[in-house]
């Protein structure tokens, strides 16, 4: 290319510096705060003067996180299972069969992944009501499987279409059955696809809010996420409390979303949920 | 996608036709062959997850905000139908037209130009990098995304705490503000600038990754030509870059809209949002707070239904963008 001005690497390294700064600073306060003796206290420094555990162990004995954590993971890691068996099953449908209505399904997926969660909450807050599903972890799955499934099945699809025909097609010249051909050929190939769309469908569970909120009025049910507002009281919040639970929480999201970068960030364009 | 079905040599029916044109669909009418049955046994269970807990509470809100459905109805079960008297009663409210609907609409607004504008920016310094660096800093953007926006808001709400919160210190050290007498959660506009912040923060980095993907893709030797012509870096973007990436730039301006409308956690979770201050309604906080503080199901639902109908006519564009760009 041609010549830049002197100016030109100097400012794009500012400009780096300040983007790096502005990304990364509530994380960095986050976990600097909850291992900071003084996270309480007006005067900290940005850069803990004290370290601490105390915060950690805080919540997790005296302040339930334990449970709740158990309780997030649980919801997210058989919303993960559901949603992608669920999903495998559908993408494998819409991209290797040819069959009547194949488009409007496309279509109806793309449709209903658009419709906001926090829309349906009162309809699906009533229903889970008559079906004795509040106060349930399982209540919390079904809906968070069917908020990750139109991603999933839109993703997968992708991933099962790339695959060439002609592999399965000497699968069966080898007098292989179509149940064999796809738990021996499909699924293998698939497998990387499947992981972007598990850990998508994890941190949709993980991070929700706003059913959880709803649906658990049993401390003892509550999920991470909600837990978390047990440490805010109506004249001082416990700030070393809250940032080690959120630390909690963020941490595991962090590690999975920086894991599959490259895959969810093309995904996203062609379906459309954040997380 | 090619058009020959696998499965035909598995299950090879005698009286199969010739095939369609690729890319057509077959529209063949009569007894559905085994092939289809065994494609809408493997949808079966997700569509049908779909159908129950998507498409049927859709209708349900529908119907709800229809009716005079409280705790009574709640527990005991049936309802009376009002009619249009909820969006009648939501209508005439002068909150609506006076809070939520500049708190909504103003916010979603001033958000996304935020957000896609910054995204952009990132995403044209991400492109200049060399490889490691752009590593670097997509590694980082990367984490700013991945955190929940329950515990982003945390953070961000601490930020401005009035009286530990680094920023607040900040303004107080150098004389802006005073601690004792301020709190930026109170007032409208500092309350919905602090939202924004966390907002754009937690938006921007989808916008900059999917913004650096569509930049791979402009033709590097267009863009020399042009330098060499003596094209200004502001006139290369909006002549080159800007037009071979409309495509994305809709994609990423609608999503970020659609988010933005119904933004719920990042208001509620802030000091006074879960309804104790209602100058800082939004439609989602509003329409959460009537149905679950207030137990106004009916009124509530029709709140959302209003926020699902400015969001479906975003959808509609949306979906006009992407069939557009690719095939099914």
């Amino acid at each position: 290319m041609t010549t830049r001005p002197w100016w030109s690497r100097p400012l794009t390294g500012l400009a780096v510096v300040a983007v790096l700064a502005f990304t990364l600073f509530p994380a960095y306060l986050m976990v600097s705060m909850s291992v900071d003796a003084r996270a309480d206290d007006g005067s900290r420094r940005l850069i803990p003067t004290d370290f601490t555990l105390d915060h950690f162990s805080f919540v997790l004995d005296e302040g339930n996180f334990t449970t709740y954590l158990r309780n997030s993971l649980l919801v997210a890691l058989a919303t993960v299972v559901v949603s992608g068996l669920f999903a495998l099953l559908a993408a494998v449908a819409v991209s290797r069969f040819r069959f009547r209505f194949r488009t409007s399904v496309l279509v109806l997926v793309l449709v209903v992944q658009m419709v906001p969660m926090e829309a349906l909450v009162i309809p699906l807050f009533v229903q889970a009501k008559d079906l004795q599903l509040l106060d349930k972890l399982l209540g919390l799955v079904v809906v968070y499987v069917a908020f990750s499934l139109p991603f999933a099945i839109w993703t997968l699809r992708g991933f099962v279409a790339a695959i060439p025909k002609d592999i399965e097609e000497a699968a069966y010249v080898d007098g292989a059955s179509w149940g064999r051909m796809f738990w021996t050929i499909l699924m293998p190939l698939v497998a990387p696809g499947l992981v972007a769309t598990s850990i998508f469908s994890f941190i949709v569970a993980w991070n929700e809010f706003i059913f959880a909120l709803t649906f658990m009025n049993d401390e003892s049910r509550y999920t991470a996420a909600v837990g978390l507002r047990e440490f805010f009281t109506a004249y001082d919040n416990d700030w070393g409390a809250i940032m080690a639970g959120s630390t909690l929480i963020t941490v595991p999201v962090m590690i999975f979303f920086v894991l599959v970068q490259r895959r969810l960030s093309s995904g996203l364009v062609a379906g459309a949920v954040k997380g | 996608m090619t058009s020959s079905p696998a499965a035909d040599l598995a299950t090879s029916t005698p009286e199969r036709p010739t095939r369609p044109a690729p890319g057509r669909r077959r529209s063949r009418a009569g007894i559905p062959n085994r092939q289809t049955w065994r494609a809408w046994l493997l949808l079966l269970p997700g569509i049908a997850t779909l159908a129950v807990l998507l498409v049927f509470p859709l209708y349900r809100v529908a119907e709800l905000s229809f009716q005079d459905f409280g705790l009574r109805e709640l527990n005991l079960g049936g309802a009376e139908w009002i009619g249009l008297d909820n969006y009648r009663q939501l209508l005439e409210d002068e909150r609506l037209w006076e809070i939520v609907l500049p708190n909504t609409v103003v916010f979603a607004v001033v958000n996304v130009f935020l957000t896609v504008v910054f995204g952009t920016l990132v995403a044209l310094l991400l492109f200049r990098l060399g490889p490691w660096m752009r590593g670097i800093v997509t590694t980082a953007i990367m984490a700013a995304w991945a955190v929940p926006a329950v515990t982003g808001t945390y953070v961000w709400v601490f930020i401005f705490d009035a009286r530990r919160g680094p920023a607040m210190r900040l303004l107080d050290w150098l004389g802006l503000v005073n601690p004792e007498t301020t709190n930026w959660f109170d007032d409208r506009l500092t309350f919905y600038s602090i939202a924004t912040l966390n907002v754009v923060h937690h938006g921007f980095p989808f916008v900059a990754v999917t913004v650096l993907a569509g930049l791979m893709t402009v033709p590097k030797d267009v863009i020399e030509a042009a330098t060499i012509d003596g094209a200004s870096a502001w006139r290369r973007f909006w002549n080159i870059t800007f037009p071979t990436l409309k495509p994305v730039f809709a994609v990423v301006t609608i999503l970020s809209t659609i988010w933005d409308f119904k933004v719920f956690a990042q208001v509620y979770l802030m000091p006074g949002g879960d309804g104790l201050n209602r100058e800082v309604l939004n439609m989602g906080t509003w329409s959460y707070i009537t149905s679950f503080g207030q137990k106004e199901y009916g009124l509530g639902s029709s709140i959302a239904v209003l926020l699902t109908l400015v969001l479906l006519v975003i959808t509609v564009l949306y979906l006009r963008v992407i069939f557009r760009e690719e095939e099914l």
